[in-house]
């Protein structure tokens, strides 16, 4: 191998190599020998913003993992137009103003094609300005709004997760018509919480349902019991979105204070992703119900998508790395990575791209993609990209613990998971 | 906004640069970590009520070393520390030139993981390895021999261990505040210049500079004097960690200091990532900001908690040599009784980077299995060499925890009992002694209570 394949500036080393040793024997045989075809060997470089350190590392590990699978298929199939993807990851420390160097960083000195993999909101948001300027397309995982609310720019794209505004909203006709209509809602009291209060509570109101109480928790708390005296009687549903470390203490004391007969829960997964749902504490969460972004475990009807990526990905029945059953993966929102892969391969096909030169009409191609059927590209299902909001909408689950485990009953339309547009990026010039 | 809902898991990062995991903070939340906060503040506080009823030189005796077989004039540390700053050139150039990873590229795993996590741990654990692998003084050594120029200048008595304590502080400012400690390009470049620093100090003064003006050495120094090992008249000896301290003349005030800062800068490590230190600042700890954000408040805090430490030690020293009627000057016994410090720093240290050490160290496994970077396997280790799923599991999380409970509670304990016989020393009577402890080891079993408190309140990035 020469040295630009061994030891690319900016490489997750050990995803570098499964990445570029693509196939087996592939060691033997120099790479660009097998991509001889394409005018140029170059590989298709994907600039990977990836939280390898600071708070976002436990997602960022599984992002990471998830990416180059991806990336390893696609070299397998022949690379991208004829040549192979190479994923330089960066880390940005999950830190905002960080985000935007490395995006500069990924542009300039590691001369990216397209910036990739953002999870964090704070640093999608920090980073997006600079993609836009420097005219980098940048294709984000992040589930954040802001991308279809407008407030980012004709670079940024999220075309392989849906954002959290269709998420909830998307709930509310199943919790009204089977879990109830009256609802307490509690929440932390910060934007995030604030968000899924207001998405939720206009959501259930034009289904007939009502929102009884609001409880704020101050985002420091770490007892919850003296909430829980708020909670009206009359309530059929506690949605709860808590997250941070004391989310398991949420759920213990929510336990404790009901006993044996309490209203329905419902809940977002993101507060147990990774958290085995047989771990002890979490007994009390038999009969709950959550989203699900993608389905944690194997379900009866899996698809056989989903077993070809959980097992690519390298991940059990019960969404637990093959190598450590304790090891739970963020299976909701790690396929955001995968399939926005996909689409930037199925851009880039489309566009005919061939260079930097090409990335006006990678977007352009990318904003004009549309339909995708649920496949081997996109797992965890259908989805509609809209190209005016930048935004990708899909299904979405719900699922409800029994026996320590999600059994999924319910899965979304994907009209359930409209809004109007807040934005048209496509009247930006490029 | 929404991305910030995937906090669930992530809120833990021990340490500095930390590196990637799980959080088991949510866990740790659930045992009851005040039962075992209570029986670590207590065993800490029966160890200094003991103290005053036992026979005045009980505590002594426990420090009295094992004398074992004759040790031989070691030879070989140049050759050593030549080969050890062959490895650390190498490293520099692999973080310059290497992968971007910092999980990947061996300069940040060696640095932070291997050395500082685990190097200093062993350092104080082990006795000192640092004399040996130190990159400074062979290179030093064949400088001075091919130019045969001895040092120019002569160290100015009068700055003491200040260059010490400044790199010291500059170290830990890195650690704890500095953007991206790990980004590989980003620390070979501090490294270089660090090392730098240590090597033109000792050209210009000679190898004085690294006892006194080199920071990290002056660190590995006062840990290795913690050591188990040691030495006795020409003899290896084993005896209880700290036994060094009580045989040898009170530190230089400014040595006295860099021990305190030593715990201090740690005990803020931790206490800088807590949902109260957040509050201090008015954030919201579920909305980490990153580390960029927090540059000018965390030196800030750095400092602080350094100055409070310092002026809270010397009240205590002060109050306790009143109580005892005893007219040492405060300097003097402040110079006797902060290398007493010492175990808690260590035990600190080792109880606040166990987890990360647990996660880390895999990493560097997956490195050594693969040290060329030509996605060999030479341990075995699997495709997927790394996993945090212990930290998912509430049984592991309380072996965890325990352990790092046992580590800061053991630490309390040899200071209290290495201040009571240092006390005995000079006092004589027990009474006396026990009386110039008492606002010593008050302070010793709340600092107990501190550690454990910031082991199991919650913490955000």
């Amino acid at each position: 191998m020469t040295r630009k394949i061994t030891e690319p500036a900016g490489q997750t080393r050990r995803g570098a190599l499964r990445t570029l040793a693509a196939g087996a024997g592939a060691a033997a045989l120099p790479l660009w020998a097998r991509y001889a075809q394409a005018q140029t060997s170059e590989p298709i470089r994907v600039g990977f913003q990836v939280h390898r350190t600071g708070i976002g590392a436990a997602y960022g590990r599984w992002y990471d993992r998830t990416t180059q699978a991806a990336a390893k298929l696609i070299n397998e199939a022949g690379g991208i137009n004829g040549r192979p993807l190479e994923i330089v990851a960066e880390d940005d420390g999950t830190d905002a103003k960080r985000g935007a160097e490395v995006v500069e960083k990924l542009a300039t000195q590691l001369r990216c094609d397209v910036g990739f993999g953002t999870l964090f909101s704070h640093v999608v948001i920090g980073s997006a300005p600079r993609a836009g300027e420097l005219k980098l397309p940048y294709f984000v995982v992040s589930e954040g709004h802001h991308v279809a609310s407008g407030m980012l720019n004709r670079w940024t794209l999220q075309p392989g997760i849906t954002d959290v505004k269709s998420q909830v909203q998307a709930m509310a006709p199943y919790v009204s018509s089977t879990l109830g209509k009256k609802v307490t809602m509690i929440f932390p009291d910060f934007a995030f919480g604030h968000d899924h209060r207001d998405y939720f509570t206009a959501a259930l109101e034009a289904q007939g349902g009502q929102v009884l109480e609001h409880i704020a928790i101050p985002p420091t708390e770490t007892s919850f019991t003296r909430y829980f005296p708020r909670i009206p009687r009359d309530t059929e549903v506690i949605y709860h979105v808590m997250v941070g470390p004391a989310v398991l203490t949420f759920v213990k004391e929510l336990g404790e204070f009901f006993g044996p007969s309490r209203p329905e829960l419902f809940g977002f997964i993101d507060s147990l992703e990774a958290v085995s749902l047989a771990s002890p504490g979490l007994e009390f969460l038999d009969g709950s119900y959550f989203w699900e972004g993608n389905p944690r475990y194997a379900q009866s009807d899996q698809t056989s998508h989903d077993a070809f990526f959980r097992e690519q990905v390298g991940v059990d029945e019960n969404g637990a790395s093959v190598s450590d059953p304790d090891d739970v993966s963020t299976y909701a929102h790690m396929f955001g990575c995968w399939e926005t892969l996909y689409v930037i391969k199925k851009g880039m096909e489309i566009a005919g791209y061939q260079g930097p030169d090409d990335r006006a009409a990678l977007i352009e191609a990318v904003e004009g993609i549309g339909e995708m059927e649920l496949s081997d590209q996109h797992p965890q299902g259908a989805k509609r990209f809209n190209g005016k909001t930048h935004q990708a909408f899909g299904h979405q689950y719900i699922s409800q613990v029994q026996g320590g485990k999600l059994i999924k009953v319910h899965t979304t339309s994907i009209e359930d998971t409209l809004y109007p547009d807040e934005v048209d990026y496509t009247t930006q010039s490029l | 906004m929404t991305a910030r809902r995937l906090l669930p898991l992530l809120l833990l990062l021990p340490g500095g640069p930390a590196f990637g995991h799980a959080s088991e903070q949510s866990f740790v939340l659930l045992l009851p970590t005040d039962v075992y906060a209570g029986a670590g503040v207590a065993a800490v506080a029966a160890t200094v009520l003991l103290l005053a009823v036992l026979p005045p030189h009980a505590a002594g005796a426990l420090f009295r070393p094992l004398p074992l077989w004759h040790l031989r004039p070691a030879r070989g540390r140049t050759a050593v520390s030549l080969v050890s700053f062959a490895v650390l050139a190498a490293l520099i150039g692999t973080g310059l030139l290497g992968p971007r990873d910092p999980l990947g590229n061996p300069l940040p795993l060696a640095i932070w993981t291997i050395w500082w996590i685990g190097l200093v741990a062993l350092q104080g654990l082990l006795g000192d390895f640092w004399g040996w692998i130190n990159p400074w003084t062979g290179p030093l050594a064949v400088t001075r021999t091919l130019t045969q120029v001895r040092a120019p200048l002569r160290y100015p008595r009068r700055l003491g261990f200040a260059p010490a304590v400044v790199s010291f502080l500059g170290f830990a400012a890195v650690l704890l505040a500095d953007p991206a400690p790990s980004d590989p390009a980003r620390l070979a470049r501090m490294v270089a210049g660090y090392w730098l620093y240590g090597y033109l100090g000792g050209v210009l003064f000679g190898p004085v500079w690294l006892l006194r003006g080199e920071g990290l050495t002056v660190l590995m120094r006062a840990y290795a004097r913690l050591a188990a090992p040691g030495r006795v008249r020409g003899r290896r000896a084993l005896g209880l960690p700290g036994w060094r301290l009580l045989r040898a003349p009170p530190v230089p005030v400014g040595l006295a200091v860099f021990v305190l800062l030593m715990l201090g800068s740690g005990s803020f490590d931790g206490l800088n990532e807590t949902f109260w230190w957040y509050g201090v600042l008015g954030l919201n700890p579920l909305e980490y900001p990153g580390r960029t954000a927090l540059i000018l408040p965390t030196l800030a805090g750095l400092l602080a908690a350094n100055a409070a430490l310092v002026a809270a030690f010397a009240l205590c020293v002060r109050a306790g040599l009143r109580l005892a009627r005893a007219n040492l000057p405060l300097a003097y016994a402040f110079r006797l009784f902060a290398p007493a410090i010492l175990p808690i720093a260590l035990g600190y240290h080792i109880g606040h980077y166990l987890t990360a050490l647990l996660v880390d160290g895999q990493y560097v496994l997956a490195w050594a299995s693969d040290p060329l970077l030509r996605g060999a396997d030479l341990l075995g280790l699997g495709p997927h060499p790394v996993s945090t799923g212990f930290l998912n599991r509430k049984d592991s999380v309380r072996t965890v925890f325990l352990a790092q409970a046992g580590a800061v509670v053991a630490g309390h304990v040899l200071a209290v009992l290495l201040a009571h016989a240092q006390a005995v020393r000079i006092f004589g009577g027990n009474r006396r002694a026990a009386l110039s402890q008492a606002p010593l080891a008050g302070f010793m079993v709340l600092y107990t209570l501190f550690g454990l408190w910031l082991l199991a309140s919650p913490r955000a990035g």
